[in-house]
């Protein structure tokens, strides 16, 4: 896990803002965001309802833009990649687990976690067998033909994460994977996700449940649209948060230096 | 690239099968448009192609005078009179003797049809024409004659050769020569039966076979002696070229009729064309009527592939979200509305050629099939599917993810 230096952090944020609304009804869901995510990171994202959670996901998988600031991803510039280009990294580099299942309704459980291999240009048959293993380690090898409403919420939690790993992703992006999931079954999905982060993927994982932080490596919480706290800095023990911090400070010395000292202050 | 058309194609059935009847009541509106349009194809191919073979039998030295006929005008196709088409015609006696006179002229004949009945004291045929001509047609028409002789410049007032269907309805007999019936309540003797022709569409718009010919003098006789000549048969000397006889024919005519351009001159294919304002109405109908509902058709492929985009605004977000590109979202919906458009065109296309097998079996020539009108459907209904699927797809391809994602659970 230990990165050569070269190589650029996976996600950096720099800045980063997101308005909705204009006028009297403008409002910034994202305030100036700054993050550096380096390959292999596991990360917790906490914070209260309506903070920004799941906004920061959608624009880092690309499914949205921001107002302000800046997004390199793999050391590029999202507002450089094409259209095609960022719909196929969508379907082969990130795996998106959603708040709410989304699973679509006439498709059945087999075909619904094959579906991001369709756009990475796999063959059928070979997407349905891919699908089919997925979903054996989830335990739902004999729900494999059920239609999504034939299913228990939790069921239908476990598939849709199962769709987000199926075309094995190094980019993560869960926003409350575990939301209707009991303690155990909580547990499980965590565990499957640890072992995702063992062979080296990045996970970003917005979740309410404190408990399930001690999977990550590092837990981040938001609040009112910017990053509140970050155990990246002194606390924890990373060997790479060390080596990060200079590469962010030759890229921006003022914003990286500003974020740590105000982590505490700035409320 | 060949992956996605068919994950595409899959992709599209299901969400077809999903909704059958409301499909299927989709592609009935490109159905009827295809299947009229089939229709007058297949037919006017099987009249062009019955007389043409006739003219290819003739030879390439045949011209043929008619009236000048006016491009059917709105008020033709809503008050139709295909039974005379020809009631004013300019042609004239004159023009016989003009046309004979030229140098490149072999032989000339007039046809002059006359209404009224033709019947014995026992039968009365339902179906039979009067023809007045010259001696000369048996010779530019190539008749055959099976018994007897054709009517001739020597053969005295109220003779006539018949046809040998005709001659079967008046006296149970094609042997019949001798016999005597009536025209209009004048008695005429037959001198001569014809072969049997089997060519009930023909470029004189005349069934020999149900025919009774006499001369241009007694058919005169019947109409204020007045030549009503609806058609000239003209053949040149072999060798002759026939665009600049036509020329001369139509100069030589224009001349005689104060200068007045009111006749066509056709030679070769042209012949053949469908001359009947019936058919002509027929085929201006339908292809109104396909016209019609081929834009009917396309609005409903548009209105259908619409509700389906905003049923399935999450579906799109979510494929979207797993990878699908803007350009990959377009061509699902396209392609499912070309399957729509493609499949009606297909169910049209056969229903078509049934129609004109049926319409067929009313009137006396048969649908033709030629990859031509395979080609002229299927690229009208690609076509009608891909015009009025585009709209949709763009519209599929530019909806925003999160708001489709976010909206709709
Ligand atoms: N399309 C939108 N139009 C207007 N405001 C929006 C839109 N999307 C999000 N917001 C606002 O942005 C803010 C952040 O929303 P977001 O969904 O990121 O919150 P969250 O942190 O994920 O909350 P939760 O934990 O409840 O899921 C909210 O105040 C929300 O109202
Ligand atoms: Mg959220």
């Amino acid at each position: 896990m230990a990165a050569a230096p070269a190589t650029p952090p996976v996600i950096e944020l720099r800045d980063l803002k997101k308005r909705f609304g204009v006028g009297d009804a403008e409002h910034y869901a994202l305030d100036g965001v700054d993050l550096t995510v380096e390959k292999g990171e596991f990360i917790a994202i906490m914070g209260p309802s309506g903070c920004g959670k799941t906004t920061l996901l959608n624009i880092i998988g690309m499914l949205d833009q921001s107002t302000d600031g800046e997004f390199l991803l793999d050391g590029k510039n999202v507002e450089d990649i094409r259209g095609g280009k960022q719909a196929s990294i969508r379907a082969k580099q990130i795996g998106f687990i959603f708040q709410s299942f989304n699973l679509i309704e006439r498709l059945n459980v087999l075909e619904n976690v094959a579906l991001p291999l369709t756009y990475s240009g796999i063959h059928h048959t070979k997407r349905i067998q891919r699908a089919s293993d997925v979903l054996k380690s989830f335990h739902l090898q004999n729900r494999e033909y059920y239609m999504p409403w034939q299913l228990s919420g939790g069921q239908t939690q476990r598939v849709a994460i199962a769709r987000a790993l199926v075309s094995d992703p190094s980019i993560i992006l869960a926003d409350e994977p575990t939301g209707n999931l009991d303690s155990k079954s909580s547990h499980i999905i965590m565990e499957e996700l640890s072992e995702i982060h063992k062979k080296g993927n990045t996970i970003l994982m917005v979740t309410h449940n404190p408990n399930l932080t001690t999977y990550a490596t590092r837990v981040i919480t938001m609040l009112d649209g910017r990053i509140d706290t970050d155990t990246a800095e002194p606390t924890k023990q990373e060997p790479k948060t060390v080596k990060k911090r200079p590469l962010s400070k030759s890229a921006k010395p003022p914003k990286t230096k500003k974020k740590p000292a105000k982590r505490k202050a700035k409320k | 690239m060949q992956l996605l058309l068919s994950d595409h194609y899959r992709t599209a059935r299901q969400s077809l099968e999903r909704s059958r009847l409301r499909t299927f009541l989709t592609m009935l509106g490109v159905a009827i448009g295809i299947a009229s349009i089939t229709t007058i194809l297949a037919l006017s191919g099987g009249v062009s192609k019955v007389i043409g073979k006739q003219v290819a039998e003739l030879g390439s030295q045949v011209a043929v005078v008619r009236p000048h006929a006016a491009l059917p005008t709105l008020a033709d196709l809503s008050n139709p009179s295909p039974s005379n088409a020809y009631s004013t015609s300019p042609l004239q006696e004159r023009d016989i003797t003009t046309l004979s006179e030229l140098p490149a002229t072999e032989a000339v004949a007039p046809l002059m049809t006359l209404s009224g009945s033709v019947r014995t004291h026992e039968s009365t045929p339902n179906k039979s024409t009067i023809v007045a001509t010259t001696p000369s047609l048996v010779k530019v028409n190539n008749l055959k004659i099976s018994d007897g002789q054709f009517i001739d410049s020597v053969t005295k007032q109220n003779t006539a050769v018949v046809g040998t269907q005709l001659s079967i309805d008046l006296f149970g007999t094609d042997q019949s020569i001798g016999s005597n019936f009536l025209i209009r309540g004048q008695s005429f003797t037959v001198i001569g039966v014809l072969k049997r022709q089997n060519q009930p569409i023909n470029y004189n718009n005349i069934d020999f076979d149900q025919a009774a010919i006499i001369s241009l003098e007694s058919g005169k006789l019947f109409n204020g002696g007045v030549a009503q000549i609806q058609q000239i048969n003209v053949t040149a000397k072999p060798g002759t070229a026939m665009s600049t006889f036509s020329q001369k024919i139509q100069s030589s005519l224009t001349k005689n009729h104060d200068d007045q351009k009111d006749i066509d001159v056709f030679t070769g294919k042209e012949i053949a064309k469908p001359t009947s304002n019936l058919f002509q109405f027929i085929s201006a109908v339908m292809a109104v009527v396909a016209s019609i509902s081929l834009v009917v058709g396309g609005v409903g492929i548009m209105n259908i592939m619409l509700v389906g985009v905003s049923e399935r605004t999450r579906e799109i977000g979510l494929r979207k979200a797993v990878g699908a590109s803007n350009m990959t979202i377009a061509s699902q919906f396209l392609i499912e509305a070309l399957i729509i458009s493609g499949i009606g065109g297909l169910l049209g296309f056969l229903g078509g050629y049934f129609i004109a097998f049926v319409i067929s079996l009313m009137i006396p020539y048969d649908p033709t099939f030629s990859w031509s009108i395979v080609a002229w459907t299927a690229s009208l209904s690609i076509g009608v599917g891909a015009l009025f699927g585009l709209y949709p797809a763009i519209r599929a391809a530019r909806k925003n993810p999160i708001e489709s994602l976010r909206r709709y659970h």
